[in-house]
């Protein structure tokens, strides 16, 4: 019998069906999230767009100083994105509101890793230099990077970037959150400490949700009662509420699931006790083994004959 | 002899006269610096009133401004100091707010839950260093500070909301900085400040000053088409 184009492919469809409606396997997924993280929750009302913990960012991480570091005009026409050279920027929306003079009030927001509780870039590296700290900071470790850059795909936010520049020693470069100094006692994240106005307000997350919930509570007419961060992608460790719609100040609309919930479970229910590659290779042997029967059918009256 | 010694008295009281020049210190100015550097214990507990009772009360108590004492404070407190320290203190002229808003539960918002506190307590008695575990909602001193002053003078439309409006940033002395020869041009002036300031330079070149068109952000709706002017429709001299 000839392996046809055809017959190849009929085969490889049943075999991908039969892995397809096999049940997930017994383990659900779990998340991994540790307990009584730090976090940080922005105030999109309180920015003022000062740009200071631009400046304190890129001071305490030792970053090149921001772009037109005193600007607080000009500098907002574009709309900026963190990159290997900051990694956090402030961004102006014009979102419609006007106040009592009927002049347009900006809205400002902060744009930095949200450090998420499942992050997907830590799931999606693939030799572990992502990591999910019990401080609640996703850290990266040089070191161990081999520079695929498939957390930077992974990332819902769009957040790390990388050194293209340097083709020797490249780096991915993201929000660190200040680590090392909130694993100190007293410590502050850099943007937290500078904030003149408390925008950035820095604790444990649970801390902070119950402080949030008080503020959308005590006014609601100011904000939008909704927790940017608390459900979103499985809950991060920062987290905003505001006055204006999410989507209005380029914070995009997701849901609540954690982005490795699915990638991990299809990964670890295919090879779980390997039985995808053994169920592969097992279909595979049986249809040689029936081809070369076939074969040996067949040629044997010739053999014979001559 | 007699004149020998009038003219040494004489030169000695200049002399004296010099020297008090020379550490006189403005009164108000050294008791505002002392009360700047004071930190009051903090108050744990505090009364959750509305504003309006809270107004009545202040009246109730004859709380005037004949009671505002100090003219002006300087916001200078070691509690902000000790995590920033980036500008100088701001001078707030406490009694002319007080005169100007006429309501002092607009600042004095709440008060100690102690009854025997008084009616007006300081800011730094209830809000201390940031990001107090203990008492999360509560907000910090600088903040406290930057929301009331920046709130308001958005609320009034009047009073600075930048930076530099009320701080003086800690600007070196110029005169070590930059040397002109004797009557420059207006040319060599702007010449020794692009020395250090380039890229205020260049930004002013992106400015509506210098394209007699661009970004406004005073006008209405921001927009950036200014119909007249020196850009389109009016008599230009460069």
């Amino acid at each position: 019998m000839q392996i046809t184009r055809r017959h190849f492919f009929r085969f490889m469809g049943a075999a991908g069906a039969s892995v397809a409606v096999r049940p997930p396997s017994a383990h659900a997924w779990q998340s991994k999230a540790p307990p009584d993280t730090f976090g940080c929750l922005v105030d999109l009302t309180r920015c003022v767009g000062c740009r200071k913990c631009e400046e304190a960012c890129a001071t305490v991480n030792g970053l090149p100083e921001p772009e037109r570091a005193d600007c607080q005009c000009t500098i907002f026409e574009k709309n900026r994105r963190p990159d290997e050279t900051a990694f956090t920027v402030i961004n102006r929306y014009y979102t419609g509101k006007v106040d009592t003079f009927d002049k347009p009030v900006p809205t400002y927001a902060k744009v930095q890793c949200m450090h998420c509780q499942d992050p997907a870039c830590v799931s999606a590296c693939i030799v572990g230099a992502l990591t999910k700290e019990d401080t609640g900071a996703v850290r990266y470790d040089v070191s161990k990077c081999i520079g695929c850059r498939y957390c930077m795909v992974a990332c819902p936010f769009e957040i790390p970037a990388y050194e293209y520049f340097d083709p020797i020693t490249p780096r991915v470069m993201k929000c660190t959150f200040c680590q090392e100094r909130i694993s100190k006692a007293d410590g502050l994240p850099g943007c937290a400490a500078i904030c003149p106005t408390e925008a950035i307000t820095f604790g444990r997350r649970d801390t902070l949700l119950k402080v949030a919930k008080k503020r959308l509570k005590e006014n609601p007419g100011i904000y939008l009662q909704h927790i940017y961060g608390e459900k979103e992608v499985g809950g991060t460790a920062w987290m905003y509420i505001s006055s204006v719609p999410f989507d209005t100040v380029n914070l995009p609309t997701l849901p609540d699931t954690p982005a490795p919930k699915l990638s991990e479970t299809i990964q670890h229910s295919l090879f779980s006790y390997l039985w995808s590659p053994v169920l592969l290779f097992g279909v595979l042997g049986a249809f040689m083994a029936r081809c070369n029967q076939e074969d040996h059918k067949e040629n044997n009256p010739d053999k014979g004959g001559v | 002899m007699i004149k020998k010694m009038g003219g040494i008295v004489c030169l000695m009281i200049l002399w004296a006269g010099v020297c008090t020049a020379q550490v006189w210190q403005a009164p108000d100015q050294e008791r505002a610096k002392e009360r700047a550097k004071e930190v009051v214990p903090f108050v744990k507990e505090y009364q959750d009133d509305c504003q309006i009772s809270r107004r009545i009360c202040l009246i109730d108590a004859g709380v005037s401004l004949d009671d505002v004492e100090t003219v002006y404070f300087l916001l200078d407190s070691p509690i902000i100091k000790e995590r920033e320290d980036h500008y100088e203190p701001v001078r707030f002229a406490h009694k002319r707010h007080a005169a100007l808003v006429n309501d002092c539960s607009k600042c004095h918002h709440f008060r100690p839950r102690d009854e025997n506190a008084l009616e007006t307590t300081r800011c730094s008695a209830c809000h201390q260093d940031s990001f107090n575990p203990d008492h999360p909602e509560r907000i910090g001193l600088k903040a406290a500070y930057h929301q009331q002053c920046m709130e308001c003078h958005q609320e009034e439309a009047k009073g600075p909301v930048d930076c530099t409006g009320c701080h003086l940033k800690h600007v070196p002395d110029h005169k070590e900085l930059v040397k002109l020869p004797d009557n420059p041009d207006p040319i060599q002036v702007t010449k020794a400040c692009l020395e250090c300031h380039d890229t205020q330079g260049e930004d002013m070149l992106k400015t509506a000053h210098w394209l007699w068109r661009g970004p406004s952000p005073y006008t209405t709706g921001h927009r950036k088409d200014i119909l007249h002017g020196k850009g389109t429709t009016a008599l230009n001299n460069f």
